[in-house]
């Protein structure tokens, strides 16, 4: 009976956060917002599909056993000449179904891109609370980092990365690491943004009463740079870091461009579209079209949504 | 001021040798030069042998040295490659990434700008929503593909524009060879200035809507309407003016960056700039061009940080304290 | 202040506005220099063909015709060679070429900083007899020596002295690494390196012109899409090579035409014959199965040979059977079978070595060497799964691939070879197949330490016999031994591609070396 009890408040209140959800500005600006509601469609479809790529994808393209090289370059659902074969997107030079590479090749880039924005989206905050919290030479040096950063072209900067991780790791674990390095060269290349939003949030907010007073009753500096001045700073992040998303995507195709990115046997939507242009005058457009359509639908449809995001979260503008 | 100016210039110094110290570093993994430098009838000995010739053999300290002692004198030794001093390749070179860069550049502010205004004052309108979305699809795809598709349709299917190269240049005085000259030069340019241009135009026409949108809700902009200004007078005299300091600010940063994807947009195109040298010097492992290149890209990037510092300090008394004390 | 220099004038024929005798051609490498001893490369020595000549050179079917030599015979019982020089011939700048210029080719030629020293490696005396006559000392019978320097150009003893270019040099360039004052048919008349490059004819060359052109510009594009692009929008006359997969587009196109032939390069794959354990994959650390010639051959039966002709290669490459082509000298034509495409065999004889359940191992492959190499080699990946062993592809740039190769980091790796110099057998013998010798210079591209002590014995003879029936039952018996060991294994012989507008008529040559004064424009 109490268990019961406990279980029916717990539920009042859960149902209590998401009327106020339903009932919030931001709520209500999803709901006027038409762009915003089918892109965030999208990029729920693409990265559910991504997510439960072998429980949907027809074949497995990274496993290379089951890879038939003679149904190489069929074209869209009709069947291969040799093998009779038929698919739905087409086959690439390899024989691999295009819709199940695309799936499998989505996860790379989600993943290459969620994560580095994480890993830049963190180094960003601590350094930027860091030195807006404490400020001298702290403060000095890594703002000094972050402008050079900034004018460096964050190309460059990955580039560099990828060349001396590359140096470390050892050939053999090369194909494996290439992901690990690819998150590390993006995100180590974008972080500055973060920091300088948050910086500027601290430096305002340290000076409000209510955080000498946490100094006073002898929180930690952390405690309070994380429990009352972060928050301050959450919607700027929450912006930068979904078009940072959009960038990070396109970002890693780029690498894959210049031969720095995801190995071809595990590919990328990026190492997709750079394979996919060697057929574009050929006549096998498919194994281009796909791959560029699904980053054009899944970079434009987390842009959409930052965009929509940023306005959606600055009352000016409203 | 003067303790302030040093101080920068010595960090600036400080940025530039760790910026050489990582590149320098970085060569000794993108491969070895020795293997593209002999033909197939190589010896073991010849490798030795040349390898001793170009300094390989030396420890990493002495080889960064001898690099940094050239570097001071302007001297970034010979090519690899081309067997040639890297400064001649250089200069040789400079002039097609510049005047790009200066192309797009130009593309960029004046279209940005215009459509930036455009979608700031028609804010509702459906011609500056679509402005807006279909602005969104040309840095949703990546420059590579955006070069690769113009060149497919304008140069493949239409036969409008060249595919690659800069077409016909001209020489003014020694060192400078332009395309701005002739109509083959000028055909050449217009597609990789777009390709290149076309993420720092979406930027900078969403940076100008918005600040746009931001200062025609401010009192004095009323007040001026209220006046019975003209909305032309008001739109471009009054508030154009007063997102300008935010849009130049950009523009500066986004001088990196469009240095940085002249890489790529110079590679599809077969553009003959500094950026296409850099990609070929990778993949002969040409190390005396990519430290040059390099280093000069950072004696630029740090060279406009110090210079908007210290143009800040003397142009806002305010930030004196700030920027020199604490940051 | 304005100046339009020649060069730029001949860019300004990239534009479009090319009459009918300029010819624009695109390759994909910029030749790193124009010094005829500097490098050893087919870019390089490609280029330079048009504008040096040597003592003799390779005609249209790739067979020996006289050059700046008119005659040449050998030396008693095989003691070297005579050559008869041409009378008559200047250089670019007028000095006239005689045997002392040979003399001096040969002293630059076979310098240490040159890289096709190695060419004169047999030869212990060079004699200039007269005027017009030079002979050469060999170690031991040469038979093929003519052949072997097909590819090296005369140059002026006195232009290079006065220009201080005497010695190639590779590190910091001279004179001749920009300029050029050959014999040659035509004529450097710009250089702007990884640029343009323009060449115009040279009204006195010794040889009946057969081209009509008035200016040629050559234009590397790296991006093979980019220069179908060029192709198709006619921004240029002719490129090589064309990427297999336009080929189709291009023939379907009014107004652009195809070339297809058959290169001289076999591409194979080598193993790690000598190394105790596996290096990589997932049996890293284990036994090294390749030292089993069972395994090896499994290999061999595993891939699909003409799967990947007919996809990757459409149809337009021929499999390979041994480490030469058909069209070269001293290939084996009783050994022209190659192992059948056969998966269960290759799992019997897994089986029967051992590896019933397979192994992990690591392919190595290159990615900007060949033409889809990496493609190939992700294929391969694949067939080799199908019967049980798993590769792990590490495709890298050359520039790190052959450093790796040569700190035998490999298990199984890609490699290609275009016999150079004599274009014979006997060439990949010396460098693929002989024991590794540093000091004899033998084997010295036998990274996996493959070694067969009848094959040793015979290499010697082969280069030595003189009789062609002789020679040829010696190299048959070695092309035996290297398959039945299956030290390598040969899958197939590179396409050769190349596209041009439809007005241009031109000869393709199987060394893939393109030769302008075989041109014509129409």
């Amino acid at each position: 009976m109490a268990e019961l009890r406990v279980e029916t408040v717990e539920r009042a209140v859960e149902k209590g956060n998401w009327q106020r959800f339903r009932e919030s500005d931001f709520f209500y600006s999803f709901k006027r917002s038409p762009v915003a509601i089918v892109s965030f469609a999208v990029v729920c479809i693409l990265v559910l599909s991504a997510v439960f790529a072998p429980l949907i994808a027809p074949t497995n393209p990274f496993d290379p056993a089951s890879l038939n090289l003679m149904n190489g370059f069929t074209p869209p659902m009709e069947p291969n000449a040799f093998t009779g074969e038929s698919f739905f997107m087409g086959t690439d030079d390899q024989g691999r179904d295009v819709f199940s590479t695309i799936l499998y090749g989505m996860r790379i880039s989600l993943f290459v891109g969620a994560a580095a924005v994480l890993f830049a989206m963190t180094l960003g905050i601590v350094l930027g609370l860091v030195s807006g919290y404490f400020g001298g030479w702290t403060e000095t040096i890594i703002m000094r980092i972050a402008d050079v950063q900034l004018t460096f072209p964050s190309i460059l900067v990955a580039m560099l990365i990828f060349g001396i991780a590359k140096g470390f790791t050892p050939v053999e674990y090369r194909d494996q690491m290439a992901i690990w390095v690819l998150i590390l060269a993006i995100g180590l290349s974008d972080w500055v943004q973060f920091a300088r939003v948050v910086r500027g949030a601290t430096l305002v907010e340290k000076r409000k009463e209510y955080v000498a007073a946490a100094r006073l009753i002898g929180r930690s500096p952390w405690a309070i740079m994380v429990k009352h001045i972060l928050p301050n700073a959450l919607s700027p992040v929450l912006v930068i870091a979904t078009i940072s998303l959009a960038l990070a995507i396109i970002a890693e195709a780029t690498l894959s461009f210049l031969g720095v990115g995801a190995p071809p046997t595990q590919p990328s939507l990026g190492t997709l579209i750079r394979i996919g242009q060697g057929f574009l005058f050929s006549g096998e457009w498919w194994i281009l079209f796909f791959p560029a359509c699904t980053l054009l639908a899944l970079a434009l449809s987390v842009n959409l949504l930052g965009d929509w995001l940023r306005d959606a979260l600055n009352p000016r503008l409203r | 001021m003067l303790a302030f100016i040093i101080r920068r210039v010595g960090q600036s110094i400080l940025v530039l040798l760790i910026v050489g110290l990582v590149a320098f570093s970085m060569f000794r993994f993108i491969g070895d030069p020795i293997d593209n430098m002999l033909g197939q009838e190589r010896t073991m000995e010849d490798v030795e042998r040349l390898r001793a010739q170009l300094g390989l053999d030396q420890p990493f300290p002495v080889q960064y040295f001898r690099f940094l002692e050239g570097a001071v004198q302007g001297n970034f030794g010979v090519s690899y490659r081309q067997g040639r001093p890297v400064a001649e390749i250089i200069l040789e070179r400079a002039p097609a990434t510049l005047e790009l860069a200066l192309v797009s550049g130009i593309f960029a502010v004046v279209l940005g700008i215009a459509l930036g205004v455009f979608t700031a004052i028609r804010r509702q309108g459906i011609g500056a929503n679509v402005i807006m979305a279909a602005s969104l699809i040309g840095v949703s795809l990546p420059t590579f593909l955006i070069g690769i598709l113009l060149i497919y349709l304008f140069s493949v299917e239409l036969g409008w524009l060249p595919s690659f190269g800069r077409g016909q240049t001209v020489m003014i005085g020694e060192n400078w060879s332009t395309g701005f000259l002739t109509e083959s030069g000028l055909k050449a340019l217009i597609l990789p200035a777009i390709t290149l241009g076309l993420y720092q135009m979406t930027l900078i026409m969403r940076l100008v809507r918005s600040e746009m949108l931001e200062v025609l809700r401010q009192d004095y902009i009323r007040f001026a309407r209220a006046r019975g200004l003209k909305d032309r007078a008001v739109y471009f005299r009054h508030a154009l003016k007063n997102t300008m300091v935010p849009v130049v600010t950009v523009i500066g940063l986004q001088i990196g960056s469009i240095i940085a994807f002249a890489i790529i947009t110079e590679t599809v195109f077969q553009w003959p700039g500094v950026g296409l040298l850099f990609i070929n010097a990778i993949q002969f492992v040409d190390i005396p061009v990519m430290a040059a290149y390099l280093m000069l890209i950072s004696v630029m990037f740090v060279g406009i940080n110090l210079i908007v510092d210290i143009l800040y300090v003397f142009i806002d008394p305010r930030l004196r304290v700030d920027r020199a004390g604490a940051h | 202040m304005l100046r339009t220099t020649t060069a730029l004038l001949a860019t300004a024929l990239m534009a479009g506005t090319a009459s009918a005798e300029e010819f624009r051609w695109a390759g994909q490498t910029d030749p790193q220099t124009m010094d005829p001893h500097a490098v050893s490369s087919a870019p390089v020595l490609g280029f330079l063909n048009n504008v040096y000549d040597g003592l003799v050179r390779m005609s249209k079917d790739m067979t020996l015709e006289p050059s700046l030599a008119t005659s040449w015979e050998p030396i008693g019982a095989g003691e070297g060679w005579r050559f008869t020089l041409r009378e008559g011939v200047t250089f670019h700048d007028g000095a006239t070429f005689d045997a002392d210029d040979v003399l001096f080719s040969y002293e630059r030629a076979s310098d240490e900083t040159a890289d096709v020293r190695s060419w004169f490696s047999p030869v212990t005396e060079v004699r200039v007899v007269d005027d017009f006559t030079v002979e050469f000392y060999t170690n031991a019978p040469n038979p093929l020596f003519p052949a072997s320097i097909a590819n090296w150009m005369m140059m002026d003893r006195g232009w290079a002295e006065a220009n201080n270019a005497t010695r190639p040099d590779k590190e910091a360039g001279n004179y001749a690494t920009l300029n050029v004052n050959g014999t040659g048919a035509f004529m450097l008349a710009d250089r702007q390196p990884g640029l343009t490059t323009t060449l115009v004819p040279n009204e006195n060359w010794w040889d009946t012109a057969e081209h009509n052109i008035t200016t040629a510009t050559f234009t590397p594009i790296q991006n093979p899409a980019t220069a179908v692009a060029a192709l198709l929008s006619g921004d240029v006359d002719f490129v090589e090579p064309v990427p297999i997969q336009d080929a189709a587009r291009l023939e379907a196109t009014d107004g652009v035409n195809v070339i297809r032939g058959i290169e001289t390069r076999t591409i194979m794959l080598g193993f790690s014959h000598e190394a105790d354990t596996l290096k990589y994959g997932a049996s890293a650390g284990a036994p090294n199965p390749f030292r089993d010639v069972r395994v090896r051959e499994a290999v061999a039966k595993a891939i699909n040979v003409d799967a990947i002709l007919q996809t990757i290669w459409r149809g337009s490459a021929e499999p390979a059977s041994q480490l030469v082509t058909p069209a070269l000298s001293g290939y084996s034509a009783t050994n022209a079978a190659r192992p059948d495409y056969d998966p269960e065999a290759a799992r019997a004889l897994l089986a029967e070595a051992g590896y019933a359940d397979g192994f992990g191992f690591g392919l190595m492959c290159p990615n900007d060497r060949y033409p889809n190499d990496e493609a190939v080699c992700q294929a391969i990946t694949a067939m080799l799964a199908q019967v049980g062993i798993e590769a792990e592809l590490n495709a890298m740039p050359v520039s790190n691939y052959w450093p790796e190769l040569r700190a035998d980091n490999f298990d199984m790796y890609l490699l290609g070879w275009s016999p150079g110099g004599s274009l014979d057998h006997e060439h990949p013998l010396r460098f693929l197949a002989s024991t590794p010798n540093e000091e004899k210079r033998l084997g010295s591209w036998n990274f996996g330490g493959y070694s067969n002590a009848r094959l040793d014995e015979l290499l010697p003879m082969i280069l030595a016999e003189i009789d062609p029936a002789a020679r040829q039952a010696m190299l048959d018996e070695v092309t035996a031994i290297y398959q039945g060991e299956h030290a390598y294994v040969p899958l197939y012989v590179q396409p050769l591609v190349w596209g041009t507008r439809d007005n241009i008529e031109l000869t393709q040559r199987p060394d893939n070396f393109f030769i302008l004064r075989w041109v014509t424009v129409n």
